[in-house]
């Protein structure tokens, strides 16, 4: 016969109210910070690929050096080359200022990763060049 | 063997009236039997077949009698009639604990009116009054109005199906009431525990994407990593830019005849630039021009030899 309180059953479901609702704030903050994660990882994802594709990427690099290196004015510069698996070093100790012009403005023009360069004019038409380009 | 563990009963009569106390044995349950003086009954026919349509008529057919007070209603069908019943929880109640009748000790509870029917003689409740059936109602009479009559004997009766539970917490809220806002907070737990699960849904839906995000570039186990990587990439990129920017403004340096660019040097982030051939005013003037163009350097003259370097 004893009967349970309606007052206990009342304290029952608003403790369950309680909990619930403690619960789906913490989920709801849990999914604000999830979202924030999400949309910062694609930011930094998109970033990082495009320049790891600029900079980072040695098979583009390699190979798009070695068409502009075999281009007819900059190869009749007989320019030394010295490749390594993380970079190039182009050097010569007289390059012809046109030959130089062609090639430099290419580098510079490209997305090269240019760790060294010296250039010093020797006369009216001639230079040396130094260059590291690493990846 | 589900009954082996079933508390003995003892039967009790329930008697407004009655002064001594009750005794009955701890461990045992009671089935109690209330006298006609703790409800009001009427037996009539009713133009309702079941007697669940009649149990929703009983307060306007106890209207008129009854006093002010909260009363719970009973009906069971006999023949062709309804035996309705209306009484106090409150008043059982204050009966039981005036005769200290603990609640959890009783078993169930029947009204005299229905437990009875077998008997037809007075039967004498207590030194003053005594059971008697009138019109098919059973009722208290004085003793003194009967030429004979029986003594109580609760062990011969058959006790029949027709029980009551005392609403206990009627005087807190209606049950009405209760089941109301019993039923708006369960509602609410449902929609907030369906809510819990579409944000936790949500929450996990976001995660798998991230993962895939973390798959599809191909990028290293934890952000910490990837922002480093990050970092290093983009200062490679704002360098780059920044040198080819300022060879770019060297070379559009207006010199004169005479005057010669000749060496640009990129070494240990820093950009060497030397020229040749400047007088010292002309120093002052390109020096003035770089400032212009904003490009932070430091300067030196050397006789006619310039030396630039920027921090790149």
């Amino acid at each position: 016969m004893n009967q349970v309180n309606p007052l206990h059953i009342g304290a029952l479901l608003l403790a369950i109210i309680a909990y619930l609702l403690f619960t789906l704030s913490s989920i709801k903050s849990e999914l604000v910070e999830e979202q924030d994660a999400y949309v910062i990882s694609e930011k930094v994802a998109l970033e990082l690929r495009g320049l790891k594709d600029v900079y980072g990427d040695t098979k583009r690099s390699e190979s798009a050096l070695s068409r502009l290196l075999a281009q007819p004015s900059i190869k009749s510069a007989n320019l030394d080359v010295k490749k390594s698996k993380k970079s190039w070093k182009i050097s010569t100790k007289s390059i012809d200022v046109k030959a130089l012009d062609s090639l430099m403005g290419k580098i510079l023009n490209g997305t090269y990763n240019i760790k060294e360069l010296r250039i010093e004019r020797l006369s009216e038409t001639k230079a040396s060049l130094m260059m590291e380009i690493v990846w | 063997m589900f009954t082996r563990f079933k508390r003995e009963t003892q039967r009790v009569f329930l008697d407004a009236f009655a002064r001594e106390k009750l005794e009955y044995e701890s461990g045992k349950k009671l089935t109690l039997i209330l006298s006609p003086a703790l409800y009001w009954v009427k037996k009539v026919k009713l133009p309702v077949k079941s007697v669940r349509e009649a149990k929703s008529l009983l307060p306007s057919l106890f209207e008129d009698e009854l006093l002010a007070g909260e009363y719970s209603y009973y009906a069971y069908k006999t023949g062709e009639e309804f035996v309705l019943f209306a009484y106090e929880d409150k008043k059982i109640l204050s009966l039981l604990q005036e005769r200290e009748i603990a609640i959890a000790d009783i078993d169930s509870i029947h009204f005299a009116q229905s437990e009875f029917e077998e008997f037809e003689g007075a039967i004498a409740v207590n030194e003053k009054q005594a059971l008697k059936w009138q019109n098919g109602l059973l009722t208290l009479v004085p003793l003194g109005w009967i030429e004979t009559h029986e003594a109580l004997n609760l062990e011969a009766l058959t006790l029949s199906s027709y029980t009551i539970k005392l609403q206990q917490f009627n005087h807190i809220v209606k049950s009405s009431s209760m089941v109301k806002i019993a039923a708006l907070l369960v509602a609410l737990i449902a929609v907030l525990a369906v809510e819990t699960y579409i944000a936790s849904a949500k929450k996990d839906a976001v995660a798998l994407a991230r993962e895939e995000i973390f798959s599809k570039y191909k990028l290293q186990s934890t952000m910490m990593q990837n922002e480093s990587a990050l970092k290093k990439y983009a200062k490679i990129h704002t360098q780059q830019n920044s040198l080819r920017k300022q060879i770019g403004e060297f070379l559009k340096l207006s010199l004169r005849t005479g005057e010669t660019l000749t060496l640009i040097e990129f070494k240990n982030e820093k950009l060497f630039v030397t020229l040749e051939g400047i007088s010292t005013s002309r120093y002052v003037t390109l020096v003035d021009e770089l400032k212009k163009k904003g490009i932070k350097h430091t300067a030196k003259q050397n006789g006619e030899r310039m030396t630039l370097e920027v921090k790149l």
